[in-house]
């Protein structure tokens, strides 16, 4: 790629010019998915109908009540914790963007903070939590509430408790994203136009943040109902969710199909789900609002125009004729009713995302060998444990090394596709963009399958880079989301003023874009090596006896016997993510200012 | 200030214009604000400010970025709490009562439409807060859009409108319910030149109608010379004069405002005497010239304001001009703006209108400059 020389401006297009097209850096993201992601789930789907006749899998699948009780269950589940998290995360959203200053900046830390904490972990600290001896049997039992301690796990309750904690920030986020993008002027034309504010909530804050609570309600909705590690470490023999028969029928072969068939009905549903979505509010909601969606958003827009007048007038009339004369009565409540259930709602919900991380933290310290809270005395020596024991040791090692090399791969394909989406001028953008985050809302357990039987093939079950290259197909959605994000702040007219100056094209992408994007870059690299850090359940169906990684010993550990040695992992993985987000923080810092 | 044409109300009854003559009820409130005082940390953005405004007032609060006019106006709607002093609205005070009850109108610089509404449920928006009847707001909600000229896009969305129509629904907005006071922040600063010019006058004539009392912020002196009955200019949190706009324009009170409102030279000169409201003075460049100034004090320096719209320039010497080198010249459509250095350093401004009889002077050409004693306003 080097700089055109001025008469080829006016010449027909010399030959070799579609070389430079942007769009062939979308090439090696695209292919690389194709390969170790679509097909492998093509490769499923066909297994799952390779019967006689080729449905028979799939309407076993729907026969026996085991497993259609199993997936009635579980969209009740994610429906559930899809409305707790709406329910509790509006007014967590709500209290970010109320507060101010350095207090801003702690509760949405509160926030963001367990977002990238791995699922496992977190779950453990709700085990942790409720368990018999921890902190909330104890609490209550030292309040005089009740004598003995309750059984508070392995229950209905415990998952959609230890659920909703664990999505709750995707929900909070999603919600405080559109909120932050409202015009502040808004809240005021309403309160001088004689709005109180129950009013300005019902008739101007709630309609106007509704894409970011159905974006939410959808994400946690589709994460819900493939969701694996939080239900199987909270719940009771009766709250098997759908993923868990996947995972079990894994480990006791049946027959080749049925569990194919297992995988792709959870799929299918999902993306039934998304398609439905999409159609409905435009697919940008899985990236995270419309940062990317200049080219997708033409259309849905003027669909949006078209239903117009006639619908927002029924809504308006719904709101009339449902909400007001409730708004009615809650009006004649104290004027700061308001502002105190926002922060009593959002504490509370602070409290639950916080509370765990800190119990782990202490529990880690703690001199007894099994779990209490508080601790009966302090001691060193779970961490003592972990850093000589070998077995613990080669699993960190074996992370680090994995998610490194993933991170790379994730980061080497997602940056140049992020390029290719942003800078080229190509038909189908928005497909092509669709199909690069896609495996964000795959069911990883589905993902996991499919890439087994592939990797058997290929013999890279238990390998580095079989591993790594699993974890880099959901590491390079979140790359390309955040790398496309990074690039489309950085004005044009910059670079086509270096280019005016005479700066070739490779010397305005070093000199201008690069250095803009560093920061976007340096927060992919980091996020993508904590998505392979963190991941459980690829791992689960492609890592061997020989090689495991950290995820996988704490899951083999929770199931087997609850000690502090895993509340000192939690702690150093919660010391690893502060570390990431105190360096990342010039990112968030921009990317709010843009806002 | 009485204007001498006459505008049309929309009722087709012809009604002298100014607050003086106007047949119209007067429904707007009397604003006084008392020591009013509101501070960020250390930073003081409104210090003990009082002004009084009648009822059915036009006043704008003019000053530059971080002056405290859009603290006062955030003040007065509600949105920040006063620090100190009082606002009272027909004697009454209103430091306890929530914005939603104050029952004002507010239009704001970026429209603040509902997005989610139709420009009819934007204006009916008040009414139905109001938990007026649906027929009693209909109809005023199209009378108003109709004052407004917007009645054939009531079933549009905001978004669907330009800038200049997305304002006027705003206005429409902000009026609906007759309030006694309308805030205005910076409504016109959005839009171009064009347009903001007829909206000003829209705006005029929409005043003179609905007799409300208008809060008008802006950092744009010559929209607040065209709109106000009265100007107040404010400096660092402080009211530095409240006036006419012709008061404010011909005879401010301190050099800031001298400079803020209008292009201005300022000379600096010694009194050497005084005979009633006439004064000789002499320039630090040693021109003597006569000013006719109710406030010259009859010994000292003193600090002399000359409009460059009264500036004369002659070819040749006459009695009481003084010589001076062009050092630029701009033709600027209607005026010739001419810079030019007097001898001892002073650099004057100069606007003159373009008439046939005058070339262009070229820079480096000598020109003689002058100026009447009526044309000087001397800076207390």
């Amino acid at each position: 790629m080097t700089a055109a020389p001025l008469s080829g401006t006016a010449a027909p297009r010399p030959r070799g010019a579609w070389l430079k097209s942007p769009a062939l850096l979308l090439v090696p993201a695209v292919l690389f998915l194709a390969a170790i992601y679509v097909m492998p789930l093509i490769d499923l789907g066909r297994v799952s109908v390779a019967a006689d006749p080729w449905w028979s899998h799939i309407a076993r699948v729907f026969s026996v009540p085991l497993y259609w009780e199993s997936l009635l269950r579980t969209m009740k589940i994610a429906l559930t914790v899809a409305c707790l998290c709406a329910l509790f995360g509006y007014p967590t959203a709500l209290l970010i963007q109320r507060s101010r200053g350095s207090v801003q900046a702690m509760i949405a830390t509160a926030v963001i903070l367990p977002y990238f904490i791995a699922i496992l972990i977190r779950t453990y600290a709700w085990m942790v939590l409720l368990g018999r001896n921890g902190p909330i049997n104890k609490t209550a039992i030292w309040l005089g509430i009740y004598d003995e301690p309750l059984a508070l796990l392995f229950n209905r309750g415990s998952v959609l408790m230890g659920m909703t904690a664990v999505l709750m920030p995707l929900m909070v986020l999603s919600i405080y994203s559109s909120l932050s993008r409202l015009d502040q002027n808004l809240i005021r034309a309403a309160l001088a136009s004689g709005a109180g504010p129950l009013a300005v909530f019902w008739r101007v804050l709630l309609p106007l943040t509704l894409p970011g609570i159905g974006a939410g309600f959808l994400l946690v909705f589709v994460s819900a109902l493939g969701f694996f590690i939080t239900p199987t470490l909270l719940g009771g023999p009766g709250d098997q969710m759908f993923a868990m028969h996947i995972t079990q029928q894994a480990d006791s072969i049946t027959g080749e199909g049925f569990l194919q068939a297992l995988a792709v009905v959870l799929l299918v549903i999902t993306l039934v789900v998304v398609g439905i979505a999409g159609r409905l509010m435009g697919f940008e909601f899985i990236w995270g609002g419309g940062k990317l969606s200049e080219v997708a958003e033409t259309p849905a827009k003027s669909k949006r125009a078209a239903a117009g007048p006639t619908r927002r007038s029924a809504r308006m009339l719904v709101a009339d004729m449902a909400g007001w004369p409730i708004l009615r009565l809650l009006g004649r409540m104290p004027a700061d009713t308001g502002k105190w259930t926002v922060r009593i709602l959002g504490g509370f919900v602070l409290c639950t995302l916080i509370l765990p991380i800190l119990v782990v933290i202490v529990i880690s310290f703690s001199k007894a060998s099994y779990l209490t809270f508080p601790p009966p005395g302090w001691s060193l020596q779970w961490y003592e444990k972990f850093f000589s024991d070998s077995n613990w040791m080669s699993a960190f090692w074996n992370s680090l090394g994995i998610a490194a090399l993933s991170s790379v791969m994730a980061v080497a394909l997602g940056a140049t596709a992020a390029i290719g989406i942003v800078r080229s001028e190509i038909r189908y953008k928005s497909a092509v963009m669709l199909l690069l985050v896609s495996p964000m809302i795959v069911p990883p357990v589905v993902l996991g399958l499919s890439l087994y039987s592939l990797f058997l093939h290929l013999n890279l079950v238990g390998t580095y880079f079989g591993l790594a290259a699993a974890h880099a197909i959901g590491g390079i959605p979140i790359v390309i989301v955040i790398v496309a994000a990074s690039l489309q702040a950085v004005d044009r007219q910059l670079e086509q003023s270096a280019a005016v100056h005479g700066a070739s094209v490779l010397t305005v992408f070093r000199t201008v874009t690069l250095p803009a994007i560093a920061p976007g870059l340096a927060a992919a690299v980091f996020f993508a090596f904590l998505h392979s850090f963190d991941e459980l359940v690829l791992s689960l169906f492609l890592s061997s006896p020989r090689m495991k990684t950290l995820p996988l010993m704490l899951w083999a550990d929770i199931n087997y016997q609850l000690n502090p040695v895993l509340a000192v992992v939690s702690t150093l993985e919660v010391v690893l993510v502060v570390g990431g987000i105190f360096l990342a923080r010039p990112v968030f810092g921009r990317s709010r200012a843009a806002h | 200030m009485i204007q001498t044409q006459t505008l049309r109300d929309p009722r087709g009854e012809v009604a002298p214009s100014g607050r003086a003559g106007r047949g119209q009820d007067i429904i707007g409130a009397r604003i006084s604000m008392r020591e009013v005082t509101k501070k960020y940390g250390a930073f003081v953005a409104a210090d003990r400010i009082s002004l009084d405004v009648e009822p059915g007032e036009f006043i704008t609060l003019l000053g530059p970025s971080g002056s405290g006019k859009t603290t006062l106006l955030n003040l007065l709607a509600g949105f920040q709490r006063i620090d100190g002093g009082e606002v009272l609205i027909d004697g009454k005070s209103i430091t306890h009562v929530p914005t939603h009850r104050r029952g004002f109108g507010m239009v704001f610089q970026s429209y603040a439409l509902f997005p989610n509404m139709t420009v009819a449920q934007n204006v009916a928006f008040p009414m139905r807060m109001a938990g007026l009847d649906r027929a009693a707001s209909d109809r005023r909600v199209a009378e108003t859009l109709e004052m407004m000229r917007l009645s054939e896009h009531a079933a549009k969305t905001p978004s669907e409108m330009s800038g200049g129509q997305q304002q006027r629904v705003a206005i429409a907005r902000a009026i609906v319910m007759r309030p006694r006071v309308v805030l205005m922040d910076e409504p016109l600063s959005a839009l171009d030149r064009r347009l903001r010019e007829s909206i000003q006058i829209e705006l005029r004539e929409l005043h003179q109608t609905i007799g409300s009392t208008i809060l008008f912020v802006t950092h744009d002196q010559s929209e607040a010379l065209t709109m106000s009955d009265r100007i107040a200019v404010l400096d660092k949190g402080h009211i530095i004069q409240v006036d006419r706009p012709l008061e404010i324009y011909r005879h401010p009170k301190s050099r800031f405002v001298a400079g803020f409102v209008g292009e201005s030279n300022l000379i600096e000169a010694e009194v050497l005497e005084r005979r009633g409201d006439i004064a000789t003075l002499r320039s630090k460049a040693g021109h003597v010239f006569q000013a006719g100034s109710r406030n010259v004090p009859s010994i000292g320096k003193v600090t002399v304001l000359i409009r460059p719209e009264r500036m004369a320039l002659h070819d040749s010497p006459q009695p009481g001009t003084a010589p001076a080198t062009v050092t630029s010249a701009l033709f600027m459509g209607e005026t010739l703006r001419i810079e030019a250095a007097m001898e001892g350093g002073e650099t004057l401004l100069i606007r003159c209108p373009d008439t046939a009889a005058r070339e262009l002077p070229a820079p480096g050409s000598k020109i003689h400059v002058g100026w009447g004693a009526q044309d000087c306003w001397v800076l207390a």
